[in-house]
Order: C-alpha cells, then structure tokens, then sequence
C-alpha cells in the first residue's frame, strides 16, 4: 500500500469519527425521547404487575398482553374475549374514521377557498386556520361543551328556531366526541390540503374544462388524484391524535364514551394494571403504524411520480 | 352540438365583434373585430401584454369579454362556458395531465364527451399515429421529452375533432431545431384535418412560416390583419413595420402623387417611387420604409440614392449586414447575400453608396 492510499484512508477514518461525533447530539435525543421510553414500555408490557401500581421487575408475565384481547371469567377462571376493551378499540376506530371523514368534508372546501385567494389574502386566511392552536385544547374542549351541552348555544338556537321542543342530548355520546374531535383537528386537515392545493396547477383545471369536462368531473378527474398527497397527510394528521385522543373523550364523551387513551391513562391510574397500559399503548402503536404503512405506500404511489 | 363535432368535416369560422376586455382597470382588448376563416391557419402576433392570449382565451372561454360578441359559424357563443364549446386549446407549457398516461391524456376529451371506450381506442390510437407517438399511448406522460410531450398536448386537443384549435404560444419552450420542425408539423396537421387553427405567438418567423393570414396586435389593438406577404412588404404602419423583421425607417417628402405611386425626396435629395397605403399630398412629411435585403451597397456613383460610411460590417454565413451611417447621420443597415464565397469587398470605415431595387420603398400610415 503506498502512502498516499495509507493517507487516504486514515483521512476517512477521521472523517467517520468526526461525523459520529457530530451527529451524537441527535442521535442521543432520538434515544432518550424516543426509543429509550418506547423499550422501557415494551419491558414493562411483558412483566407481572405489582399490587399498588408498577410493576415487579423481573417477573416476566404475559397476563398484560392477554389482557388486552381477553378477560378472565371470575367465577370459573375460563378466558373470554374481552369485550370492553375490544368495543372501546372498536369505537376509537370508528370515531377516528369518521372524524377523519367529518375533517376531509369540511377541510376540502376550506384549503380550496384559501389556494384560490390572491397571495397576499392566503396569509390572512391560513393565519385565521392556526389561531385555535394558540389556545389550550382542554380550553377549547370545555369550548365545545359551552356550545353543545343541553343550555347551550346549540340547543338553545334550535329551540328558539323552533326546530325542536327540547334540548338534544348530545353531551355524554359518540357525537360529542366526533363533534369535538373535528373541531380541535380541523386545522391539521386544512394545512396539509391548502399545501397541496396551493401546487396545484391551475391549467390543468382549465386544460380540463376545455377537454369538456363538468365541475365536477374536474373536481374527481384532475383536482383530487393531483392533491391526493395532501388529502392523505391530512389523513393521516387528523386520524393518529384522534385514535389515541384523551382530553376530548374525557370531557366530551363522559365515562361511558371512552376512547382507547383514557383506557390506557385508567390502567396507570386507578385500574393499577401498568403491564396492561403499557401493552395497550403499544397496541395503539401499531394500529398508528398500520395507517402509516398505508399513507407511505400510497404516497409514493400516486404522490411523488408529479411533485 | 355533439352530432356536428363528429362530423365536423371543416373547421369552424370565428367572428369577434367589438370585443373590449377590462381587468380591473387596465384595458387588454380594445375593440377588437376580427374574421377568422373556417379552414384557415391565423395567427395572432404581438410583442408579450397585446392582448394576444387574452383574445385567445374569450375563444376558448376562460375569459368573458366585458364587451362585444365571440361567434362560431356566425352563432353567438360568448355565454357558453369552456367545455360547451367544440373549440380545443394547446397551453403554452401543455398543462398535461401527470397523473394519466399519454393514451389516456389523448382520451380525456372524448371521455368526457362520454364516447364508447372502443371509439376513445380506436381515435387515440389514430392520434398516436397523426403525431408519431405510436407505441407510447401507455407511458407516463411525465417520462416524455419536451417535444414529445408538445405532440400529446396536440393530440389530446385534436381528439375531440373540434371545429378551432386554439394554440398558445405552443412552441415558445422548444429549441429552436425542433420548433422548426414542429412548425411545418403543424401546418401538416392543419391541413390534414381541416380544422381552423388560432395561433398565437410573439415570433415573427414563426407567424411567417405558417400562417394563411396574420393579425398584428399591440396594447390591445389589432394594427394590420393580411397574408404574410402583407404584413411583410406591405405594412400599414410603423409598428407593423419595426416588429416584423428588420426596417429602415427614413424621412421623406412627398414631391408628386399619381394612383397608388408617389415619389418622394430623400434627405440626400434623391427622389425615388414609393407606394402608400393611404392618401399623401404632395409637400407632406412622411416615413418611408426599406427592408435591409432590397438595398445594395456599392462604390458611390449617380446610381446611388443614398450615401455613407460602413460603422460595422456583420457576417452571418448566409447573409452579410452592413450598418451603414449615412450623411444626416442616421443608419441604415443593408443586408446582402453571400452568392459567393470570401471576401465582401468592403471594410469598414469604406464610403459607399447606397442602391435600391425597384418599387421597393412604401409610405408609412402615421
């Protein structure tokens, strides 16, 4: 080997370490913020939990991860499905969904409103979008409340309207969460869309008008296979905080009406059952990285062939 | 309206009348009437912001004219919108659809139109052929080269068979070997389908090459509507004159008038024909103009109506221009074939005169 190679190569050595050592703040945050805490739930998932909270370390027990699917029967120690938690799973699915559809329906018409403003109003409008972000959300809750409750602004309007004689119960049920869960989303579903809308080429609209196209042949031909990307992240920024929601189904929803992250936050706290959370968490994880395989699948499909 | 698109076996005529456009509070058509003929290849030429592509865009309807009419074969169309009328448009850069292949960008027109999915087929395959593209219809149309994607954007707006092709700038974004081609690939297609073609551009030679007749615009106004033969030899005024090609423009009175011939003394006192456009009197001011190409440079002698110094001599292989700085000190510049090869004879600094051929000068409407 001659020494110039020799030179070379310890040259890149250096160059290794050096950018090691460089990237060791990142690299130190993402383990501490992010994986640390993620193995520490994993560990504590597949161990046999203490009386008063915690668990006993070392004991390893798969009783959480059972628990999460199924129960067993008190009387005759047999395993059944479990299905209050399976319901509760189901709902927070349902309730995701539709709040994603809810915030799609609404948000569509928004972002496209606002990309077809003259620039400088754009700002206005997308700063109008975020100024709910400025508050609390358990602030905004106890907002939304304020309207829907049975003396609310709803109710007393509908009555006064004469629409209907008594107040709709609509506190304490699905709909108070799927009410409150669009509201306090909505903006991430608007950003994500307006950004993708605003790229969007507008004579392709028009090209698609001269091609004899109607309004709304334009709308499902050009306009939402070209924003697909954005009507996806939205999706996908709406559908994740929903499915692991905690503050709205708690104010909103009531006890009957529980999502899967006041399930969890029952199991460390009064439930006493840390193993159980810790799986149930990780349960939620992984439905979150369900939607995400499909959003990156999708993506890259459609999305970045014309960006 | 769908019966006589498909069989549209001649293109549609469009007529404009009184056509004003106000955006706001600036003016970019200003009572525009124009005929363009079923059949015909017209372009309309103007330097960028006449008011070209906005004429263009009332056609196709993505503009309403705040006033007048837009008519197709003599039926008023101005309230239809854009996909009600059998007019197709080619965008300046395409606006192709990324997210469909080539076949089904071409189709897109006929599908809407709702025509079996064996006619679509059948037609796009047809157009793949007209602009060779055959064997393409299923490639992204993203994967393209940019004449390629030209010759889709084509194809998808002669699909439809539509009585007008409207055109934009269409091959502004080409270099220049392949929009020479394309041009005369246009003029084919043209004449191929029998659809009128509306083209506009702000490239004089382009207007030149294909059009059957052309309309000179500035600031919203339409200056000269002819074949480009007229716009060329015969301009009705200065704009026409300096936008198209190279002019020499000079100073002149008018010694005598007889029918359409005047003579007219120049500034070095020589009197040469001229034609004119308008009424002149004799005694009057006026503005001559002279191509580069129908002057002569040569050694000075009584056959020369003009007299100067060569200031710069520029070869450019086929032709040799010489701007010449004449006695009352403006230039006129001379351009001469290269018939042979070497040396011009002249240099710079030289005293030449200047000869022209006959009947060669014409009087500007002012």
């Amino acid at each position: 080997m001659s020494g110039a190679q020799e030179a070379a190569l310890a040259v890149q050595k250096q160059d290794i370490r050096s950018r090691w050592l460089l990237s060791a703040p990142a690299l130190l945050i993402i383990f501490f913020a992010a994986v640390g805490p993620l193995l520490v739930m994993l560990l504590y998932s597949f161990m046999a939990k203490g009386d008063y909270g915690d668990v006993r370390f070392g004991e390893f027990s798969l009783d959480g991860w059972v628990s999460v699917f199924f129960q067993r029967d008190i009387f005759d120690d047999t395993l059944g499905l479990a299905d209050a938690h399976l319901s509760i799973i189901w709902r927070s699915l349902q309730l995701s969904f539709f709040t994603t559809l809810l915030t799609l329906i609404l948000g569509f018409p928004t972002a496209y409103f606002i990309a077809t403003r003259p620039p400088h109003s754009r700002e206005i409008w997308v700063f109008l979008v975020t100024i709910p972000f400025w508050t609390n959300l358990l602030i905004r809750t106890f907002a939304m409340q304020q309207v829907i409750r049975n003396e609310g602004l709803l109710n007393n309007a509908l009555i006064w309207l004469g629409v209907i004689e008594r107040p709709l119960q609509i506190m304490y049920t699905d709909t108070a969460n799927l009410l409150g869960m669009t509201y306090v989303y909505l903006p991430l579903m608007v950003l994500p869309l307006y950004a993708s809308i605003e790229k969007l080429d507008f004579r392709l609209v028009e090209a698609g008008y001269d091609l004899y196209a109607s309004r709304l042949q334009v709308l499902r031909r050009i306009v939402i296979p070209l924003v697909k990307p954005g009507i996806i992240a939205g999706s996908i920024l709406v559908f994740i905080p929903s499915l692991g929601a905690y503050v709205i189904p708690r104010v909103l929803g009531g006890g009957k009406n529980m999502m899967l992250g006041n399930l969890i936050e029952m199991q460390f706290g009064s439930g006493r059952n840390w193993p159980l959370g810790a799986a149930m968490s990780i349960t939620l994880m992984a439905l979150v990285m369900v939607a995400l395989i499909f959003y990156v699948r999708n993506a890259s499909r459609g999305g970045s062939s014309h960006v | 309206m769908t019966e006589t698109r498909t069989t549209a076996a001649h293109g549609g005529a469009i007529g404009m009348h009184g056509i004003k456009k106000w955006f706001g509070n600036f003016q970019a058509v200003d009572d525009v009437t124009l005929d363009i003929r079923s059949n015909e290849f017209f372009t309309l030429l103007g330097p960028s912001g006449c008011g070209k592509t906005t004429l263009l865009r009332m056609i196709a309807g993505f503009e309403l004219p705040t006033e007048g009419q837009v008519l197709l074969d003599g039926v008023d169309i101005s309230s239809l919108l854009p996909n009600q009328r059998p007019v197709n448009t080619v965008f300046q850069n395409y606006a192709l659809f990324p997210h469909l292949t080539v076949a089904e960008n071409i189709g897109f027109g006929l599908k809407m139109l709702g025509k079996p999915r064996s006619e679509i087929d059948s037609v796009v395959k047809d157009m793949l052929k007209l602009v060779h593209l055959e064997g393409r219809g299923g490639n992204p149309v993203t994967q393209l080269s940019g004449g390629q994607q030209q010759r889709v954007a084509l194809a998808r707006a002669l699909a439809p068979r539509p009585k007008v092709l409207l055109l934009d700038e269409p091959l502004s974004a080409l270099d220049l070997k392949l929009r020479k081609s394309m041009q005369m690939e246009l003029k084919r297609l043209q004449t191929e389908t029998g659809i009128t073609f509306v083209f506009v551009t702000h490239d004089q030679e382009e207007a030149l090459t294909m059009s059957d007749r052309i309309a000179v615009m500035s600031t919203g106004t339409v200056r000269q509507v002819g074949s480009p033969w007229d716009i060329y030899d015969r301009p009705a005024e200065r704009f026409v004159a300096d936008f198209i090609g190279e002019t020499n423009f000079l100073e002149a009175e008018v010694v005598a008038v007889s029918g359409d011939r005047a003579r007219v003394r120049l500034s070095s006192g020589a009197e040469i024909p001229a034609t004119f456009p308008a009424d002149v009197t004799p005694g009057g001011k006026v503005t001559v103009v002279i191509r580069p190409e129908h002057a002569q440079v040569g050694t000075p002698s009584p056959a020369s109506v003009l007299r100067g110094i060569i200031r710069e001599i520029v070869y450019l292989g086929t032709d040799t221009h010489f701007h010449i700085r004449l006695e009352d000190g403006t230039t006129f510049t001379v351009r001469q074939q290269n018939a042979r090869s070497g040396s011009c004879g002249f240099s710079k600094d030289d005293a030449v005169g200047i000869s022209l051929s006959d009947d060669v000068a014409q009087i500007l409407r002012d």
